[in-house]
């Protein structure tokens, strides 16, 4: 199976560093396409010589600006070649590169560069540039500021801004002047340094800051290989936020170790369209990315002809029972059996070269937890789906789903060289080569979290008898209605994002009779749904309230709740005026939800579904990009289900 | 459906130029050259001489008036005068011992100088004054052909056309004037493919949207014009060299008369303006449909037992042939090749309605 010559390649070493394994395999296959990058139409492609003369370069000219051995550089924009070279040249000399998410806000990224003290910042654009800027007069300490595109930048005159070709240039020509600078470049970082410096998603809290060493991170892609996870020589799309450590740990860590070939979209808005071109063999996305894809799907097919939904509903109705009879271990009908080739060549192949996704070998969904009927979706599409277990605590990876042993409410076993075991309290614990070290700066959180070896994950779980680990959701999340029925919001809500009407859900009902939802409904389903059948709305919120749409989602809901025992089905529901956003605090940038922020700030909405009141009055206040804060009123109905 | 897009990715600007970046066009492309290619083994010598080769022949020939009509957007009803002075050039010359490779060339610039002789004075006016004009050119030459003996070899006379000999070797089997006709159909094909990305291409098309508003970004539309009339002029005296040559093996003035020249747009309008695949469709409709035609009707009329005079049984194809042309324009105006296109973006963006972004 495997293309490439595991002998000449990384042999699973772990007392090494990344940069070792790029210079290894920038001598074992120089020609070999390390990444691509779409600029102005075309694919643009850098081989592994090349890439390593680019990091080594940038990290002689990081040095000549001083950058030493602890140094913290924030790295900020959307995914580019240099801004991952950047990362690599700073885990070359010793110092942390620390990505953030380039749609952070100010006051996020301000807590993120004071508690690492970062005196330089890796920024993709004008507009990141900006936001550093704004930092510094805030007080940051940044110092060097480094620019990969120009453009726009020319007037800047702010001291310590430097563009990539300019540090690039400076040091080539250290490099030439200097033979012995190579060789020490590559060997000076430690297996113990530092490779990458990320923030947990801190769905319950602040961010904390996790540094991977380079020992963590190629343990982590040791043991995900070993589990089957991937293999050496993979093609893959590089669209991930940097700041999220799947990314890093599949492009940077698996991407560097097993030599894959790292393709990176034009820009963010390209991705779907990129991934067509490309067809990657492995690709890992949140449950959020394929339930938008799920969505997109949905969407276009109800915007298709009769003809080809009539084709659509029928074969996929059909492989969708005949997945479903598998995952229970049974064997398809005769006519499932007869009839899947030809779905194949009608709707399941066609939709999979829509989206790029029929060379994939590695399907994964991680992060979080995924709806069944999401996962169901897919894998009957014939895209081998599976689930991946891990926090960025654990340098991603802890377990993952075998290809032929997929159960719908297990993640796998544990991949080998990692320990899981159950703690007393049903929390997983974990205990691997890839677990980290302790929180940056935090000993009191890096006490809690870590003992003997073993890392407190915060999920609760339970391993079956056959070792298969079952992970119910976060411990904090799982939750009690005051009859004493024990159920995880989470759950519940996937079950409804599943419906492609339904973009986010809150479920309530934590120490109540009842359980209620909130739920944003999804803007370009419900607007095109509406647009068919001649509904004029003027805005989202307007959208959300009319009587057709709030029966469609009450549709949904009753969907739902038909699946659900009977003490946890959803009573009531409110469409919200607006849909979850990051930038509020009601999600995290992973787009998982924040549950404190979301009771505290629609309390007035939980009190009228509590209260048996029709309406409940919403004021809402916003603050305008201007700093300007105005209050937005809205009537919300409030629904039976 | 049966297109996959999907892991096509181009790493420079060459292959993101590609005439068939998908491959299933390729596929297909290359099953039919093969299916061409190996005609005469699976094909009889009927249908191969009496319908394959004049179709390609024709199409050539096609081809070079839909440069004229659908890319540069003038006006010709007298392509068939064009590819007469190619056939009486083709034939005189080799009568004259000239060898045929040298002589079909000659006959491709005979017809390019006078055709662009004739464009000269013909491109001073457009629209439909062009077009009087071009059938004027159909007329002039007519009337010489037939009334200069040292051309037609007499009035009312048959000039019989030397064999085809190339290199030396006389081509005289079905196959082997087959492979001819195909070669030179192919030809002009892949000629025609690249001239979309060329520089001349890009500028017959903005002359045809406008030729006023071609002129105001600096392409000379009068320049482009003439070399329009005289690219298509030598693919049409070229095309009738060859189907005298292939085909007819002598030459009179009536296979090149105003009916051939109406029969040839018949094929560009049918087939579709602009469109390469159409000008085979049409082709193949135009010559064959009559055909086809008249064995369907009295297949029908034996078949069902309706007797029909000898004067219907005549007559009726040429009506159901004339419905049908009307009929395929109706439901498409851009013509056959548009509909294979309709049917190819249907099947791209199967199963969903139509492209996103």
């Amino acid at each position: 199976m495997s293309r490439a010559e595991p002998a000449l390649a990384w042999n699973f070493e772990t007392d090494t560093t990344l940069i070792r394994v790029l210079a290894q395999n920038a001598e074992v296959f120089p020609d070999r396409v390390a990444m691509r990058e779409k600029d102005k139409g075309i694919w643009n492609q850098t081989t592994w010589q090349q890439l390593l003369e680019i990091v080594l370069c940038c990290a002689a000219g990081l040095e000549e600006l001083d950058f030493k051995a602890g140094d913290v550089m924030l790295v900020l924009g959307d995914n580019r070649p240099r801004l991952y070279a950047g990362m690599l040249a700073a885990g070359a000399l010793g110092g942390y590169a620390m990505p953030a998410f380039p749609d952070a806000t100010l006051d996020e990224i301000r807590h993120f560069v004071h508690e690492a003290g970062a005196r330089f910042a890796l920024a993709e654009d004008q507009e990141q540039v900006d936001k550093i800027l704004d930092l510094r007069e805030q007080g940051a300490t940044i110092e060097h500021i480094i620019y990969d595109d120009p453009r726009g930048l020319a007037a800047y005159a702010n001291p310590g801004l430097i563009s990539w070709d300019t540090l690039q240039a400076k040091g080539a020509e250290l490099v030439i002047r200097n033979p012995n600078l190579r060789n020490e470049l590559i060997a000076r970082a430690q297996p113990e340094g530092p490779a990458v410096f990320v923030h947990s998603s801190g769905s319950t809290g602040k961010p904390k800051g996790v540094v991977l060493s380079h020992r963590n991170l190629l343990a982590g892609v040791r043991n995900a290989y070993r589990g089957g996870a991937f293999q050496f020589g993979e093609s893959i799309l590089a669209y991930l936020p940097m700041a999220w450590v799947g990314d890093f740990a599949v492009t940077m860590g698996a991407g560097i170790a097993l030599h894959f070939t790292i393709n990176i979209p034009e820009r963010q808005e390209t991705v779907l369209q990129n991934l067509r071109e490309i067809a990657p063999t492995f690709y890992l996305a949140a449950p959020r990315s394929w339930d938008n894809l799920l969505t997109t799907i949905q969407v276009r097919m109800e915007d298709s002809s009769w003809l080809k939904r009539l084709v659509y509903k029928f074969f996929m109705a059909l492989a969708i029972s005949a997945e479903k009879r598998k995952l229970e271990g049974g064997q398809p009908t005769l006519k499932q059996w007869l009839l899947s080739p030809i779905g194949e060549w009608l709707v399941y192949g066609p939709i999979k070269d829509q989206f790029g996704l029929t060379r994939l070998r590695g399907a994964f969904t991680g992060g979080e937890a995924m709806g069944e009927d999401t996962f169901v979706f897919y894998r009957a599409l014939g895209i081998k789906l599976r689930q991946l277990y891990g926090q960025t605590e654990t340098s991603a990876y802890n377990a993952i789903q075998d290809l032929n042993e997929v159960r719908l409410h297990t993640v796998g076993r544990p991949l080998p060289g990692v320990d899981i075991r159950i703690s007393d309290a049903g929390e997983i614990l974990v205990r691997s080569g890839s677990v980290f070290s302790g929180y940056f700066k935090q000993d009191e959180a890096t006490r809690e979290s870590l003992e003997d070896g073993w890392l407190h994950t915060g999920d609760a779980g339970y391993l079956e008898p056959d070792g298969h680990l079952v992970v119910l959701g976060r411990l904090s999340d799982i939750v009690h209605t005051a009859k004493g029925e024990r159920y995880i919001p989470n759950y519940i809500e996937n079950r409804l994002k599943f419906s492609p009407y339904i973009k986010d859900a809150a479920v309530l009902g934590s120490g109540r009779d009842t359980l209620s939802a909130i739920i944003c409904i999804d803007k370009e389903a419900v607007g095109l749904w509406a647009e068919l059948r001649g509904i004029s709305y003027i805005s989202y919120a307007d959208l959300s309230q009319k009587p057709q749409v709030i029966a469609l989602i009450a549709a949904a809901v009753k969907h739902v709740n038909s699946a659900l025992p009977h003490g946890l089905q959803l009573r009531k529901f409110v469409c919200l005026h607006k849909e979850f956003d990051a930038d509020d605090g009601e999600i995290t940038r992973t787009r998982k939800i924040r549950r404190n922020v979301v009771e505290e700030r629609y309390k007035p909405i939980i009190d009228a579904i509590y209260g048996h009141q029709n309406t409940v009055l919403m004021k809402a206040k916003v603050s305008y990009e201007s700093g300007e804060v105005g209050v937005i009123e809205r009537t919300l109905s409030v629904q039976e289900a | 459906m049966l297109f996959r897009q999907a892991g096509i990715f181009h790493t420079d600007y060459s292959a993101d130029r590609a005439l068939f970046p998908i491959p299933a066009d390729r596929w297909m492309i290359g099953i039919l050259l093969l299916l061409a290619l190996a005609a005469p083994i699976y094909m009889n010598t009927l249908y191969l001489s009496s319908y394959l080769l004049p179709w390609l022949v024709w199409t050539a020939g096609a081809l070079g008036l839909n440069l004229i009509l659908g890319w540069a957007g003038q006006f010709h009803l007298g392509y068939a005068a064009v590819m007469g002075i190619g056939a009486y050039a083709a034939v005189h010359a080799t009568r004259a011992g000239i060898p045929w490779e040298i002589a079909i060339v000659l006959a491709g610039i005979t017809a390019a100088v006078i055709g662009s002789v004739f464009a000269f004075a013909a491109l001073r006016v457009k629209g439909l004054y062009l077009a009087l004009s071009t059938l004027a050119l159909q007329f002039v030459m007519d009337w010489t052909i037939s009334h200069v003996p040292a051309i037609s070899g007499g009035t009312q006379a048959t000039l019989q056309a030397p064999d085809i000999r190339l290199l030396g070797w006389a081509v005289t089997s079905d196959a082997g004037l087959y492979y001819v006709a195909l070669v030179w159909c192919v030809l002009v094909t892949s000629f025609m493919l690249n001239l979309r990305r060329t520089a001349l291409g890009r500028a017959l098309v903005a002359v045809r949207e406008k030729d006023y508003a071609a002129a105001v970004i600096g392409v000379n539309s009068f320049y482009f014009k003439l070399v329009a009339f005289a690219t298509s002029s030598f693919i049409g005296g070229v095309s009738g060299a060859i189907l005298i040559g292939t085909f007819y093996h002598a030459v009179t003035p009536e296979q090149f008369s105003v009916d051939v020249s109406i029969q040839a747009l018949a094929m560009v309008i049918v087939g579709g303006l602009g469109s390469i695949i159409g000008s085979y469709f049409g082709a193949a409709f135009i010559l064959l449909m009559p055909g086809v035609m008249n064995s369907f009707i009295s297949w029908a009329a034996t078949k069902f037992g309706f007797s029909l005079g000898i004067e219907t049984l005549a007559h009726l194809p040429q009506a159901f042939y004339g419905a049908l042309i009307i009929g395929f324009l109706l439901i498409e105006p851009l013509g056959l090749g548009k509909i294979y296109n309709n049917i190819r973006d249907y099947l791209l963006v199967w199963p969903f309605g139509y492209t996103k972004k």
